[in-house]
Parts: C-alpha cells; sequence; structure tokens
C-alpha cells in the first residue's frame, strides 16, 4: 500500500520527507497527549487531598512543564520551517537555466499547451497550441508560464509533488524536472465551475530523443 | 421579580450608549480600512489614475469638508445643551446639523451629475472605449467610497434626526445625543480620510 | 421590557420576545434548521462521490451543477451559519448573562434586532435556492472572477434584473446581512460583559467561555471589516459592472483572496475560542478541579488573537502571492500555534490528578480536545510548511483538516456544551441511552470519514470533484474503497444526529423534570438559580465572592464553592 503516487520529480522527494518528518514528531507528542488524556481517565478516585489537587496554574512554578512543552514544540516547528525553506526556496524563489518553456493556459475546462514553436521562444507569431496533452522532454528543467483566460485555475501534477494556481491577469513561472518518462495526470485544483471535475489533462514525459521527434511532429502539423 | 435588588447592583460602569457607539465606530473604521487600502494600493500601482483624479472637483470637494466641519461643531454644541437638559437648544443645534448634511449631500449630488455628464460611471463604458481599462476602476473605488461614505451621513442625521424627536418628545434620553452625535463625528473623520486621497493628491 | 414572569404567546416567544433566554432558542432553532439542510447536502454529495450511478431519494442522480451548489452550499452554512450562530450567538445569548448574574442584555432590543437580520439572511439565503441558477456554485470561498458570473450554469445575464435576480447576488447579499446580525451581537455581547457583571465580580472572576465569546467578537469584529467591504465591491462587480476583480481592467482576482482570507483564517478562531471556553467549563466541573491556569489562558488567547490577523495568506501559498511572502507567513503559522498548545496543555494539566466524573458531557468534550489537537492541530503543522502545502493545498487532506479542526470544536464541544447545560434551560433531563449513543456514533463515524479523507489527499486527490471515477490514477488500488468508508461513514455520522434532535425534542416535552438545581455541582452562577431560570433570570441577584472554579479548595467541606458563596 502507497501513500503518495510515485515520485517522478526532482524535487518531490524533499516534500515527501517533510511530510514522514512531521507526521513521526507528531506521532511522539501525538502519544503524550493521549497518555494525558487517558491516564487521568485510569486513576480517577484516587486523589483525595485538596491540597494536592488546588493547584490555579499561576506564576513559573507552575506553569514550567507547560513552558518546557512549548518551548519543545517551537524548536520542533522551527526546525520543519528550516528544513522546509530550502525545498520552497528551490522550488518557487529561484528558476534553474531553462532547457524547455511552456506556456500553460486554464481555460474552462480544458488546459491549452503552447509550445514556442520552431524558433524556441513563446510569444512569437509561430508558437503552436494544443490542448489537454503535454509533452515535455525527461532530465530538463522546464519552465511553464501560468496563466488563465476566464477564471482561476491550478495546474496540479500529482506525481511531480507539482501545484500552482492560473490568474487571468498574470503570468507566473514555476520549474519542474521529471525524472521518469511516462504518462501523469494534470488535473485543475481549483474551483472553475461546471466542468472543474472534467479538466483532466496529461503531460507525456519522453525521453529526449523520442521528444524532439514528438515535438518536430506537433510543429509539423 | 425582585427588582429592586437589581437596581442595587453597581452596573452602569461606563456609560452604556457611549460604550457601544465606540465599538460600532472601530467596526466602521475597519471597513473604511480596507476600501482605503485597496485604493492606495492600486493608487500606487497605476500611476494613471493622477489623471482621473484631476477631474474631481476640488472646489466642492473642499467646501464640502468645510460643511461636514461645521456640522461637527454644531453637534458639539447640541450635545453640550443635552448635558443641560434644554431640549430647544438640542433641537436648533440638531437641525443646524441635519440642514449641513443636506448642503453635503447636494453639492455631492452635484459633483455626480457633473462626472456622470463627463462619461465616469461606476463602469464608465466610455473610458473602456477609448481604451482606458484602468481607469475605470478610479472611477469605481470613487464611487464605491463616496457612495457609502454618503450613506453613512444619511444614517447619521437620520439617526441625529429620530434621537431629537424622541428627546423633544420625552424630554428624557438625552445621553443618545452624544453617541448620535459621536457617530457622526465619525462620518466627519472617514471624509477627512477620504478628501484628500481622492480630490487632493494628483 | 416587562419584569413579570408571564405565560408568553408562541409568536411573542419566538417573534418578538426580548428575553435573551428567547433569542438564544431562536438562534438555536434557526441555526438546527439550516444546519439540518447543509447535513443532507453533504450526505448526498459523498453519496453521489462514491456511488455515482445510486439514484438518491429526493435528489436523484446529481450532475456536477448540482454537485457544486450543494458542496458549496454545504460550507457556507456550516461555516457561517451554523459555527457562528451555535457557538457565538446561541452559546453567548444563553450564557452570557446568566453567567454573569444579571437579567438580561445590556441592549435587549438591539439583540432583536441581530436576531431578525439573522432570519433574514437566512430566509435570503433559502430564496437563492429558487432563482434560476437553482442555488450558487461557485465555492464556498466565492473566488472571482468565477463568482462574479455565471460559472458556467447556461444561465447568461443580459438585463440588470438577471444580475440582480441571480443566486451570486443573493448568497453576497445572505452573507452580508449575517455580519451585520452578528456585529451588533457582538457589541451587546462585549457592553453586555463590561457592564452587567454581578455585584463584586471582577474581571478576572468572570467565567472562561465569556470572555472567549466577548474576544471572539471583538475578532470577529476586526477581521470582517475589509471582508465587508470586499463583498460590497463584488457586489457591484455582478450588478454594476465594475471590474474590481476582473484582471482585463486593472482588478485583481488575488484581492479578494486576501479579503477574504483576513476574515476567513480568524474566522476559525471566532469558532474556535468559544469552543475552548465551553471546554474549560465542561473540564472545570467535571474534573472537580480549578481551571489550570486561568490567566494564562487568557493571555495566551490575546496573543493568538492579535497573531491571527498576520496569518491570512498561508491560505495562499500556491495562490500567486509572492513566494517570500510565504516564508513570513509561514514563520507567524508556526508561531500561531504555539499559544493554542499552551492552551490546550493547561487543560490537560486540569485533568491531571484529578477526581474526574466521565459524564456524558465530559466525554464529548475529552474527545473533543484528543481530536482537534491530534489530527486537526498536528496537520496543520503538515500544511503550515509551505513546501509540503504545494502538494496537499487544494486536496482531501486539506478538507479533512478543516473538518478536524471545526468538527471537534463545533459539533463536539457544541454538543459537550449542550448536554452540559440542557437540564439548566429546559428544565428536564435529556435520556442518557440515547446521548451515549449518540456520542458513540458520531466519534465512531466521524473517523471513519476524516481518515480516508487524508489518506485520499496525500494519494493525491483534489477537492471539490464532482466524482473521480473517470480519472485513472484515483480509481485504481484501494482509492475507490476508502471513497465507499468515508461516504458510509459520512451518511451515518449525519443520521446519527437525528438521534439527538429527537432526544431533544422529546426531552423538552418528555423528559424527567430535574430535581436539583445543579445537578453537575458546578460553581458558575447560572447554576445559582432555577431550571429553567425565570424571566429575570434570578429572584435574588447574587453578589460574587470568588472566582469562577472554586472546586476541592482547601478548608471548605464541600468539593465544590459557588461563586455567590461565602466560605
Amino acid at each position: 500500500m502507497k501513500i503518495f503516487p510515485e515520485n517522478v520529480s526532482v524535487y518531490g522527494d524533499d516534500i515527501d520527507f517533510l511530510f514522514w518528518l512531521i507526521t513521526i514528531v507528531a506521532g511522539l507528542a501525538t502519544l503524550i497527549v493521549l497518555f494525558l488524556v487517558i491516564y487521568p481517565v485510569l486513576t480517577r478516585k484516587k486523589h483525595k487531598a485538596k491540597e494536592n489537587i488546588y493547584v490555579k496554574g499561576e506564576g513559573f512554578k507552575q506553569l514550567k512543564w507547560i513552558y518546557l512543552a512549548i518551548f519543545v514544540m517551537a524548536v520542533a516547528d522551527f526546525s520543519f520551517l528550516i528544513i522546509e525553506s530550502d525545498g520552497w526556496i528551490k522550488t518557487q524563489e529561484t528558476l534553474p537555466e531553462k532547457d524547455f518553456h511552456v506556456a500553460i493556459v486554464g481555460k474552462q475546462w480544458l488546459w491549452e499547451i503552447i509550445y514556442p514553436g520552431p524558433d524556441g521562444k513563446l510569444y512569437t507569431s509561430d508558437d503552436v497550441k494544443k490542448f489537454n496533452t503535454m509533452i515535455v522532454p525527461q532530465d530538463a528543467v522546464i519552465h511553464m508560464d501560468l496563466t488563465a483566460y476566464d477564471v482561476l485555475h491550478s495546474v496540479f501534477i500529482p506525481h511531480a509533488r507539482f501545484k500552482f494556481d492560473c490568474l487571468p491577469g498574470r503570468k507566473i513561472t514555476r520549474w519542474v524536472e521529471f525524472t521518469k518518462s511516462g504518462e501523469y495526470p494534470m488535473v485543475c485544483a481549483e474551483m472553475c465551475g461546471v466542468g472543474h471535475s472534467r479538466m483532466v489533462g496529461k503531460v507525456v514525459v519522453l525521453p529526449q530523443e523520442k521528444f524532439e521527434k514528438e515535438l518536430a511532429k506537433i510543429y509539423k502539423k | 421579580m425582585n427588582t429592586t435588588s437589581l437596581s442595587k447592583i453597581a452596573w452602569n460602569r461606563i456609560p452604556q450608549a457611549r460604550f457601544a457607539m465606540w465599538t460600532l465606530i472601530a467596526g466602521e473604521f475597519v471597513i473604511f480600512g480596507g476600501l482605503i487600502v485597496v485604493y492606495l494600493l492600486n493608487r500606487m500601482k497605476y500611476p494613471g489614475w493622477g489623471e482621473m483624479a484631476m477631474h474631481t472637483n476640488v472646489v466642492a470637494g473642499t467646501i464640502n469638508t468645510f460643511v461636514l466641519l461645521t456640522s461637527s461643531f454644531f453637534v458639539v454644541k447640541a450635545h453640550e445643551a443635552a448635558v443641560k437638559k434644554n431640549v430647544e437648544k438640542v433641537k436648533f443645534w440638531i437641525w443646524l446639523t441635519i440642514l449641513c448634511a443636506l448642503i453635503f449631500l447636494g453639492i455631492k449630488a452635484y459633483e455626480y451629475t457633473h462626472e456622470i455628464h463627463l462619461g465616469f460611471t461606476l463602469s464608465s463604458p466610455a473610458l473602456l472605449e477609448q481604451g482606458k481599462h484602468v481607469e475605470t476602476l478610479y472611477w469605481a473605488l470613487y464611487y464605491t467610497m463616496t457612495g457609502l461614505h454618503g450613506l453613512h451621513v444619511v444614517g447619521g442625521a437620520l439617526a441625529l434626526f429620530f434621537v431629537m424627536r424622541n428627546v423633544a418628545k420625552t424630554k428624557s434620553y438625552f445621553h443618545r445625543i452624544e453617541a448620535a452625535g459621536l457617530y457622526w463625528h465619525m462620518v466627519d473623520i472617514i471624509w477627512i480620510f477620504l478628501f484628500p486621497l481622492i480630490y487632493l493628491i494628483h | 421590557m416587562s419584569t413579570t414572569h408571564e405565560n408568553k404567546g408562541f409568536w411573542h416567544r419566538f417573534f418578538f420576545s426580548l428575553d435573551h433566554k428567547d433569542i438564544g432558542l431562536q438562534y438555536l432553532i434557526t441555526t438546527m434548521f439550516i444546519a439540518f439542510f447543509a447535513g443532507i447536502f453533504a450526505m448526498v454529495f459523498r453519496i453521489h462521490l462514491a456511488f455515482p450511478d445510486y439514484h438518491i431519494p429526493l435528489f436523484g442522480i446529481i450532475d456536477a451543477k448540482e454537485y457544486n451548489i450543494l458542496v458549496t452550499n454545504h460550507g457556507l452554512i456550516m461555516v457561517l451559519w451554523l459555527s457562528m450562530g451555535i457557538l457565538l450567538a446561541t452559546a453567548g445569548n444563553y450564557l452570557i448573562p446568566t453567567m454573569l448574574g444579571t437579567d438580561d442584555m445590556a441592549f435587549p432590543k438591539l439583540n432583536k434586532l441581530s436576531y431578525w437580520f439573522f432570519l433574514l439572511s437566512v430566509i435570503i439565503l433559502i430564496i437563492s435556492f429558487f432563482l434560476p441558477q437553482k442555488g450558487f456554485g461557485g465555492g464556498w470561498t466565492l473566488y472571482p472572477p468565477l463568482s462574479v458570473g455565471d460559472f458556467g450554469y447556461n444561465t447568461p445575464y443580459k438585463t440588470f434584473s438577471d444580475r440582480f435576480f441571480s443566486s451570486n447576488t443573493f448568497v453576497l447579499l445572505a452573507i452580508a446581512l449575517e455580519f451585520v446580525a452578528l456585529l451588533m451581537g457582538g457589541i451587546n455581547f462585549m457592553v453586555t460583559l463590561f457592564n452587567k457583571r454581578a455585584k463584586g465580580m471582577g474581571l478576572l472572576q468572570v467565567p472562561l467561555l465569556v470572555w472567549m465569546i466577548v474576544i471572539a467578537s471583538i475578532l470577529f469584529m476586526f477581521s470582517v471589516g475589509p471582508l465587508v467591504a470586499g463583498t460590497f465591491m463584488l457586489l457591484l462587480d455582478i450588478n454594476a459592472g465594475t471590474g474590481f476583480y476582473d484582471a482585463s481592467r486593472g482588478g485583481d482576482p488575488l484581492l479578494w483572496e486576501h479579503l477574504f482570507w483576513f476574515f476567513g483564517h480568524p474566522e476559525v478562531y471566532v469558532i474556535l475560542l468559544p469552543g475552548l471556553g465551553i471546554l474549560a467549563e465542561v473540564i472545570t466541573t467535571n474534573a472537580r478541579k480549578t481551571l489550570f491556569g486561568y490567566k494564562f489562558i487568557l493571555v495566551l488567547v490575546l496573543i493568538a488573537t492579535v497573531l491571527s490577523l498576520m496569518v491570512w495568506a498561508h491560505h495562499q501559498f500556491v495562490a500567486g502571492v509572492d513566494p517570500r511572502a510565504a516564508t513570513v507567513f509561514g514563520i507567524l503559522t508556526i508561531i500561531i500555534s504555539l499559544p493554542f498548545a499552551g492552551v490546550i496543555l493547561s487543560f490537560l494539566a486540569t485533568l491531571w490528578k484529578s477526581n474526574l466524573r466521565l459524564t456524558l458531557p465530559m466525554k464529548w468534550a475529552m474527545s473533543a480536545i484528543v481530536l482537534f489537537t491530534i489530527l486537526g492541530g498536528f496537520t496543520g503543522l503538515h500544511l503550515g510548511a509551505a513546501l509540503f502545502d504545494m502538494y496537499a493545498h487544494d486536496t482531501s487532506f486539506v478538507v479533512a483538516h478543516f473538518h478536524y479542526t471545526l468538527i471537534p470544536v463545533v459539533i463536539f464541544a457544541g454538543m459537550a456544551g449542550f448536554y452540559h447545560w440542557f437540564n439548566k434551560f429546559s428544565g428536564r433531563e435529556l435520556n442518557q441511552f440515547l446521548g451515549n449513543l449518540h456520542f458513540w456514533l458520531t466519534f465512531i463515524f466521524f473517523n471513519g470519514f476524516g481518515i480516508p479523507l487524508f489518506l485520499l489527499g496525500l494519494a493525491g486527490q483534489p477537492r471539490r470533484y464532482a466524482g473521480y471515477d473517470h480519472i485513472p490514477y484515483l480509481s485504481e488500488g484501494y482509492l475507490p474503497l476508502l471513497r465507499e468508508i468515508a461516504t458510509i461513514s459520512a451518511v451515518i455520522l449525519v443520521l446519527s444526529q437525528f438521534i439527538f434532535i429527537f432526544n431533544f425534542i422529546w426531552s423538552v416535552y418528555k423528559g424527567k423534570k430535574v430535581t436539583s438545581n445543579n445537578p453537575w455541582q458546578s460553581t458558575t452562577l447560572e447554576w445559582q438559580t432555577s431550571s429553567p431560570p425565570p424571566h429575570g433570570n434570578f429572584e435574588v441577584y447574587p453578589v460574587v465572592y470568588h472566582g469562577p472554579y472554586e472546586y476541592n479548595r482547601p478548608g471548605v467541606d464541600k468539593d465544590f464553592l459557588p461563586q455567590n458563596q461565602k466560605i
């Protein structure tokens, strides 16, 4: 039984690792919380001395365990943050040198894929538009210009652990690099109307040579 | 019901109407605050808005500012009279305040008709035809902000009117003049924020 | 206001009464009425997801458009009407004056007006189902440009009346009116707390629940303002042809997201705080211990309240905001989890070494803490990490996460409060057997519904889809089975709430009359009057000598010391 879909992108492992890290730490905290709830239930009716249990929780001495717990939690939280910030900067704040450039335009209810055309540049007259199927090379940095015509959409490629919103009026560039060839779904993750659930495209990842052949075929038509 | 023991409780710790009014005013400021932030962000983003702001009538705006400031003075006088429980004076000053509100609305209506005449409306189709897309947003916000403020002027004047009528009829409830007056000051202060933002920055 | 205790007719009691208890009952019935439909909606669209070919009674086989309407209105009603209607309005109306030992709210007429606005908002929301669009279906977050247009319904807006008499306009009007209602209620709560406390009751002797409701009302007031302006602009976009959210005219769809979540995140705490307040009351009473860290909790909550106004963009990590801003919001999100950890730990410290009574309200309260902390709170850490959020955003993982934050607070803590205070305000006892049955069914099948959703989300299932069977990667392996488990559990979860409704109605008329005014042996003032309290609440207005949670105090014979009793 696998929890995540198979990872096929260069940064997918970082994301899966982050999930398991937080889950394990939170799991330990879960055990503590469960103990703190269940133990009093099991030992109820046993405490007799009133002085012992009349504790108002004022002052550092009485609150020290809570301060300690909050401190430990803060340390854990900030370690998560430091660990994830590497991946966040890699995926969101930096754009590695591109090998292939493509534009994805969300539209009710299909994906419009714009290839740069023979000149290799986007937004020129020889651009080629295709729908719903995006072919990309394997082991190459792919820049995606994300935008939308009508309403908000969101490109979600689960196997690549990639998601980003497409907004009308904005062109946002994000990147992805596939490590394995194959066909992967590309779905819409932002409510976009009646056809939202039918807005399913696919990414076809091909080895470099095969990809160039396929691309040439697209350009020829 | 044992009402005597209730009255012994020391419960009017803060004048109730004043406290509630301050709370309401805080809420209103957040609403206008949201609009003003939206306006400022767009203003910085679109230099074309300066040109649109030139079309506003600065003279009318300035007069209106003075009208509202004067009305605030009248409300203060009405409050003074209310403290002395002088019904006639309260009525006199509140009527003057309401007169100011009417003058304000009249001038505003004159401005609106002038601007609509030039083709600047909520959706400004005339500007759209000229290809000035971003500029339509200026007028949309202009009408939203001044319109919402205008509604508050109407609301404030109505509140003053009904409170005054009630005070005149019952010769009590004088503290309500203060609460309604506080609301009126808020309407005034919001205008003080809107006036430079909309009329003066080009 | 009449001060005599009179037997009032139906119309007087349910429409014109100024008594806070009657208004509380009006809120309770109205919210339960509208939540009933939201629950049915949930059942219908869950069935559609797992068994798309099943012919649902009364609904038939729903299509994508109807699916969107059901999901949208389920979310809107549950978050805006049920949660705030129960935890702020109902709890606030019933409990604030009685807990403060006073006769009524500071402004009974304003209170009445607030309910009328609330009722009007519900009526307008219901009307929105009978307009040409048959209901609003653009997602409960109402993101424009989708919410401006006809969202693909093929009912193009040609004239002004098409636009005005559309579900979009009516839903927005309903929301705006509901905000007005709760703002008025909030002003009332605040003034009542500061002005109408019983004699001798200091601000730090006020039961925590009252503080929590008032803080929540203040937070609501400060967070909702920009959204009121935003709603106004969205209404103009729909009806007057402005372009505030239209990118082609210089507007910005992201603006709505900011305004919405600037309210939307504090909204979570607006709901959470009264829930925590109820937990504090129920836990101290049943643990027979004084609340651990009353002032500490108050300080933590105030810190969290201020912070909550600065974390909204963590809902938009991948929505197009600057990724560097996401880092800042990520840090603030992490920081805001700490005060709440402190509050929960204080509750757990209250349980520690206690002679607790495992009563029905206590079962609800303890399971609320466990579920909220473990599955609601800790998965918040996952989502607060922006990198993982890139994967989990807008998947079922998020759906499961917020159901695990809201349901423990609204349903579990709400039910804890209901079972705790029912006998006080009805003068009768609830049936214990049905109560236990309701609790266990809710507990088991809520988890049966939530845990599969986490797994589905991790498998990459996007939310708000009207069916997944046509998508290969979501219809293989154990995923369809998980959806079926979630669906069956959700259906039983909703149906088991009928046990509660039956128990409620039956007990109101036929339940055993209470034998004691203070069956839980509680210390706060509402228990020191008769059940139900008379008009005006107290025969003799109490004078307060202690803080609210004096249980097992050394030097006192009994294990509890009411606030109005001298040692």
